[in-house]
């Protein structure tokens, strides 16, 4: 029981390490920034193709 | 009348991780290369908000109508930018300073999410929850909420706020679109860009299409009245929404004006129980009353500190919480009193301890006239780069009075003046009009009250409320031998005069007439042209 | 047609602010109250012992401490209006009242007031502002009626002992209805399909109502009625088109003999400073005080953008509409002074819905505030006339 544990623990340990690794190098690096950088001009073409009733 | 002069004061206490902060800029880029190092601790907090910002964006777009309504809405693409806004507003701050400046941010960031939310909710071309879009009240961007403050069951949703105003505070170049699109329609380039740029959403039909009713106020100019009639005639006659317009006079220090705003206060809340069928509710009433006051204690405080040695709420954050507080939020959002609390305490540590935020204090100035909306971060860097403190801005000198916060028969209706008042003295228009007393003469008020040795003073070239003041604030500046820099901008418009445009301003000044060398010199030049 | 026998003395009246009228009606002891807009009601700056100049800048060359004061970024009305104070221009004036109408113009005389540009050697002068409605309904009326009893009235009473008194309103309208009748009796000249007036003389005449002393310029108007009563007119039209002048502050002549000098005839005149509602007659009766029906007449019948309601900016609108079809105006001209903030949002709107929902030909422009003889008007007004005489060919 106690190793059942002992192991859930280091899964979770892992689990949480390789979560902290993951998400402090996107934070530390900037990555989220990057990809949404990347993303938005997709997004301008995209609003660009929308039919809008502009008027006054 | 010689040159005031402030004490250099040092900051005995070392600036922990990055102290070049120019070097995170990348050439030409839209964001830094990576975000700071603030030492072990400070990093490591603030990764651990940054989580939490990544929880509220996730959260939000799990609705699906969400992710809708960021397809439909050009706008909403700058929304990408949000873990951004507050890597700005944070740079440079360490220990009780960027635990003050994240309690803000992210309790804004948390406060707009939820806006978004009921936008698209009641949407009628995204959520059209007919049920929910029958309790919505709209206002305006610029507008004091506090007809609001008696209706627990409604909600009073700005439009504005997430298209105009937070886009750009998010991404400089948000507003250019909709600025361009109003002068296709032949609108003159010479009027203020936001007004301009929150018609051109109008006109562009990027706004969503919700509430049973609408009240527009003649807050904060010309414009901004104006530019409500292109917002109205779409909402009335295509629309169908009714609208009241709620005037709070221009010369508002004037006892014979209140009875007139009183009672535009009473026709506004007749106005929307007769559209919604709600009833006011003054237990309610009272109960925003009493965080309006908490708010305006936390504030009194705050400025109160920023009068000595020791500043500790101020800037940036000063400026950008007090306008969501005091005008968005205007005591309805209980979460925003745990806040003030909370700031309360970290500023009063902080200020025990003697805390500095940055590693030099050169001089210290009063921020007057209306910043660079697409520059808000502006006051961080001039601590950074230049070691000057903005003690505080015009947009945060507002009621410092108390407002009745019991419910007696006469404090009923005193709650109706109260109301008009909070309104009148709306952030900017408090200054901007009323006549050249609250404008000129309190600045330098001010000036003495901060013991500032120098002014910054904000030209927003197309803010004619402003600009008809400038050889006035000029002369008097000269009289009294403080030191004003100006610095020309276009509030919503980067074109005009750039974010580099806006601090060579500055540089220009402390190198020339201050004889000064810069506190960062990696920071006097940025790439950020192309940047949110 | 034959030259109007007093055209040239009224013109002569506009040549400077300071005219031969004012200092005439000065020596008589009586007092001159400046103001620049329209929502001051005219009739309690002529109570007896007092009389009204709507202030102009006539002449305006350099602007340039005006500008430096108020940037370049404000209408040039209102620097041409400071830089005119700052020369000493308006050092006549035993008082300025201003309504805190636009940004613009407060600031302008708030200018004046610090730079003490007015008032020296007169003991009893002041300057005053006034809150004024952005909405015309019954508690606008109530601001409207309490500002003009604390901002004007009592300063008068106060200052000068000037009589304040429901009878002495009464006198004062009286005698304003009398210019405005005969304002309006020679504008309607400008009605029939060969007028007997142009657009500049009739310009001349209601800015001249504004610049001097009413009672001293009555005799010339009623004899210039009866004029053109016998006047003959030009066999063969003179014009091109009939068009409508709508927007903001025009106090420069020069700007409509451009426009007529470009083929049009300006038929109506729908800005500040013109005839149209500027110059309709104050209907009181004796139910009720005098100052609450000037107030109520000028709110209700007020075009100024600054009004806010809805109702209101329709009002804007089918007024237009109803004076072109009144005076059969071929074609609306817009017309706003570069950066008047109030006009830019009108224009555009008014422009786009008199031509989109009435189908009337529109042009819309801005302006300096002194147009001189601009060739890059002179065209578009051009362009504008021979678009409308196609359309006509077309029709």
């Amino acid at each position: 029981m106690a190793k059942k544990v002992m192991k859930c623990l280091l899964y979770l340990l892992l689990f949480l390490s390789g979560f902290f690794i993951v998400t402090f190098t996107v934070y530390f690096l900037n990555l989220d920034m990057k990809l949404t950088a990347a993303i938005e001009p997709l997004l301008q073409k995209h609003y660009d193709r929308i039919r809008r009733d502009q008027h006054l | 009348m010689a040159v005031k002069k402030a004490k250099k004061m040092i900051n005995p206490e070392k600036i922990r991780g990055d102290v070049r902060y120019g070097d995170l800029y990348k050439l030409g880029g839209k964001v830094r290369k990576r975000r700071e190092w603030r030492g072990v601790k400070d990093t490591l907090y603030d990764y651990s908000r940054w989580l939490g910002i990544m929880f509220t964006l996730g959260k939000f777009v799990a609705v699906p109508r969400n992710v809708k309504g960021m397809l439909r809405y050009r706008w909403m693409a700058n929304y990408l930018a949000v873990p951004m806004m507050v890597d700005r507003h944070t740079q440079g701050l360490r220990g009780e300073y960027l635990r003050m400046c994240h309690t803000q941010q992210d309790l804004i960031i948390i406060d707009v999410a939820k806006l978004l939310n009921n936008l698209f909710r009641g949407d009628r071309r995204i959520g059209n929850d007919k049920a929910f879009s029958d309790k919505v009240v709209l206002v305006d961007e610029n507008e004091m909420t506090a007809v609001m403050m008696g209706f627990p069951t409604l909600k009073g949703l700005s439009r504005e706020t997430p298209s105009t105003y937070v886009s750009v505070l998010l991404n400089q170049h948000a507003a250019e679109h909709y600025i361009d699109v109003a002068q296709e329609f032949g609108l003159a380039g010479d009027v203020c860009p936001m007004p301009e740029a929150e018609a051109g959403v109008s006109i562009d039909d990027d706004a969503p299409v919700l509430g049973k009713c609408a009240i527009q106020c003649n807050t904060t100019c010309d414009g901004s009245l104006l530019g409500n009639g292109v917002i109205s005639r779409r909402l009335e006659k295509e629309d169908g929404i009714p609208v009241f317009q709620l005037p709070a006079p221009l010369r508002h220090r004037e006892d014979d004006v209140q009875e007139y705003a009183a009672e535009e206060i009473r026709r506004a809340i007749r106005f929307i129980e007769e559209q919604t069928g709600e009833k006011w509710d003054w237990d309610y009433y009272f109960e925003c009353a009493r965080r309006v006051n908490i708010a305006t204690k936390a504030r009194n405080e705050w400025l109160d500190m920023n009068r000595t040695d020791y500043p500790q709420i101020f800037g940036s954050n000063l400026a950008l919480y007090t306008e969501t507080n005091y005008m968005a939020i205007c005591g309805k959002v209980p979460e925003f009193e745990k806040a003030d609390k909370k700031l309360m305490k970290l500023a009063r540590k902080a200020y025990a301890k003697r805390k500095m935020a940055a590693p030099e204090y050169r001089h210290r100035a009063i921020v007057w006239g209306v910043q660079s909306h697409f520059y808000m971060d502006f006051l961080v860097w001039l601590l950074n780069c230049w070691g000057i403190v903005p003690l505080t801005d015009m947009l945060s000198m507002i009621n410092t009075e108390m407002i009745a916060e019991t419910d007696t028969p006469e404090n009923r209706e005193k709650a109706y003046y109260d109301m008009a008042w909070l309104t009148e003295n709306m952030i900017m228009r408090n200054r901007t009009h009323g006549g050249y007393r609250v404008l000129l003469d309190e600045l330098f008020e001010f000036v003495e009250m901060f013991n500032a040795d120098m002014i910054i003073l904000w030209e927003h070239i197309t803010c004619k409320a402003l600009d008809g003041m400038h050889g006035m604030f000029e002369d008097r500046a000269r009289e009294l031998g403080i030191p004003l820099v100006w610095v020309d901008h276009q509030l919503f418009d980067p074109r005009v005069v750039s974010r580099q445009g806006v601090r060579d301003q500055i540089n220009t000044f402390m190198r020339t007439v201050m004889q000064e060398e810069p506190l960062d010199p990696s920071l006097e030049i940025l790439e950020d042209g192309n940047s949110w | 047609m034959k030259d109007l026998k007093h055209l040239i003395f009224f013109e002569d009246l506009l040549q400077e602010a300071n005219n031969s009228l004012i200092r005439q009606a000065q020596s008589e002891g009586r007092k001159c109250i400046g103001y620049m807009c329209e929502n001051v009601p005219e009739p309690l700056l002529n109570l007896p012992g007092c009389f009204s100049a709507r202030l102009r800048a006539p002449r305006t060359g350099s602007m340039e401490m005006g500008t430096y004061y108020l940037t370049s970024f404000l209408c040039e009305y209102s620097r041409a209006m400071l830089e005119r104070a700052l020369e000493g221009g308006f050092n006549f004036l035993d008082a300025m009242i201003t309504p805190d109408g636009c940004s613009m113009l407060n600031r302008c005389v708030e200018n004046m007031e610090l730079l003490r540009t007015m008032g020296e050697g007169k003991e009893g002068f002041f300057f005053d502002y006034m809150e004024i409605p952005m909405k015309a309904d019954y508690n606008g009326l109530d601001l409207y009626v309490l500002q003009c009893r604390n901002h004007i009235l009592k300063p008068l009473q106060e200052h000068y002992g000037i009589d304040i008194s429901d009878e002495a309103i009464r006198r004062a309208v009286a005698q304003h209805n009398r210019i405005c009748e005969l304002i309006r009796a020679i504008g309607d000249f400008r009605k029939g399909e060969h007028p007997v007036i142009t657009g500049y003389e009739f310009n001349v005449l209601t800015l001249a109502s504004y610049s001097a002393p009413k009672d001293l310029i009555e005799d010339r108007l009623a004899q210039t009625l009866e004029e053109l009563k016998e006047r003959a007119y030009d066999p063969k039209p003179w014009y091109k088109a009939r068009v409508l002048v709508v927007g903001s502050e025009i106090d420069d002549t020069d700007f409509i003999r451009l426009v007529e000098e470009s083929g049009a005839f300006v038929c109506a005149d729908r800005f500040c400073y013109g005839s149209l509602p500027g110059r309709d007659p104050i209907v009181l009766t004796d139910e009720e005080d005098a100052l609450t029906q000037i107030c109520r007449q000028y709110m209700y019948r007020g075009e100024c953008p600054r009004y806010m309601n809805t109702e209101k900016m329709d009002a804007r609108r089918s007024y237009v509409d109803a004076l072109a079809k009144e005076y059969h105006a071929d074609g609306i001209i817009y017309q706003q002074m570069k950066f008047c903030d109030p006009w830019a949002y009108e224009k555009m709107l008014g422009s786009h819905i008199l031509r989109e929902e009435y189908g009337y030909p529109v042009l819309a422009v801005d302006r300096p505030y002194a147009i001189g003889s601009s060739g890059q008007m002179r065209t578009r007004v051009q362009a504008f006339m021979e678009s409308i005489e196609i359309k006509k060919i077309h029709a």
